[in-house]
């Protein structure tokens, strides 16, 4: 085994020992003791810890997605020195005459045989423009440059405020899929300072209804295929409260993550900001 | 209408649940624990920016599991508060 296969190897076992089944195994837990303590809180005005055990959710589902985000950056990592995803020898595109896959510390991230400039990476592009209803839009040209979720949130929030739904779309479809996903990750924090300085309080469910109003018919504007449980379940998490019972359907993964930017985008659109407010935070409301 | 005991066995199953989850968040953090560790010893060096954001979304991880638990030991607290009070 080559030095570099056995580095693929240690990489590639060490990303799929990422513990996201004791995640989803934690969420599940969490998920059937909220449904029996609102069972009990029907009987009963106090919050009985329903608010802490929705913000506990909350975080376990943001540590979900952010593992399945270092996988997909592990396994572009591994792309990028010329590894497949089981860690071995990657079949490579055509290239120029004698290239070679130099040390990762030298690899530019936008090398032209990136997976995920392939078909591999397209789901993203794909999902992007039937959200908005532009299933028919042209190809565009990857966006390496934005390399992190929180440049890409700064793109959409821009995009949301300038009105340009064309450019909004562009630039989300542009990116890859690991950069898309990860706005699931960065951009509830922000909604939910956002959400606070609009309400005055830390959101609560009996702020969901105002919420609602503030963003649903925008959401619609410009997302007119996002499934409606995908908002409201965005929104209940802001409100720190469970997501409605009983989805439909699994939303796709680009749901969540296209709907949190957009929202977060419409706050920012609606308060006059253009960054994240400061807001401050009751000892509790960091983590309740 | 549901009575005392009914409220209290549904409360306690609830924290048997939160139990177990606390459970699973726990073996979460120290197995990413290990792959943190793992792949900072196998990625020393890269400067790699993709790894970089790998290693930025695990930490992200471990910080959101670690805020998951003081989330429902806070919940923990005061479903047991209120069961004091039936």
């Amino acid at each position: 085994m080559s030095i570099i296969s056995d580095l693929g190897a240690q990489v590639r076992a060490a990303s799929d020992d990422l513990p996201i089944a004791l995640v989803v195994e934690a969420l599940d837990r969490l998920t059937l003791a909220s449904e029996r303590l609102r069972w009990v809180r029907q009987e009963s005005v106090d919050p009985l810890g329903v608010p802490e055990l929705s913000a506990a959710t909350e975080h376990a589902e943001t540590a979900g997605h952010a593992l399945r985000l270092a996988q997909d950056q592990l396994a572009t990592y591994l792309a990028a020195i010329g590894l497949g995803r089981d860690g071995t020898p990657a079949a490579r595109p055509p290239g120029p005459a004698g290239e070679r896959p130099g040390p990762p510390a030298a690899e530019p991230l936008a090398a032209p045989r990136r997976v995920a400039a392939g078909p591999a990476g397209r789901w993203w592009a794909v999902r992007v423009a039937e959200l908005f209803d532009r299933r028919d839009a042209p190809a565009v040209e990857p966006d390496r440059e934005i390399t992190d979720a929180e440049e890409l949130l700064r793109r959409v929030t821009t995009g949301v405020r300038s009105g340009d739904r064309g450019r909004l779309q562009t630039e989300l479809r542009a990116v890859e899929a690991n950069v898309g996903l990860g706005l699931a990750s960065v951009a509830p924090p922000v909604l939910r300072d956002l959400a606070t300085t609009l309400l005055g309080h830390p959101p609560r469910a009996a702020d969901l209804p105002r919420l609602r109003r503030e963003v649903g018919s925008r959401v619609t504007d410009l997302l007119p295929n996002l499934p409606p449980a995908v908002l409201e379940t965005l929104l209940s998490r802001v409100c720190r409260m469970p997501p409605p019972k009983n989805p439909v359907e699994q939303p796709h993964p680009a749901d969540p993550a296209v709907a949190a930017g957009i929202v977060t985008g419409l706050l920012m659109q609606r308060l006059g900001v253009d960054q994240r407010p400061v807001t401050a935070r009751a000892p509790r409301d960091t983590h309740a | 209408m549901a009575s005392v005991a009914e409220l209290k066995a549904a409360i306690d199953a609830a924290l048997q649940q939160i139990g177990d989850g606390q459970a699973a968040v726990q073996a979460a953090s120290e197995k990413l624990a290990e792959a943190q560790q793992t792949l900072a010893g196998a990625l020393e060096g890269s400067g790699h920016s993709t790894v970089d954001a790998a290693q930025a979304s695990l930490s992200q991880a471990a910080q959101e599991l670690e805020e998951c638990l003081a989330a429902t030991l806070a919940a923990v607290e005061q479903a047991q508060l209120y069961v004091s009070t039936l």
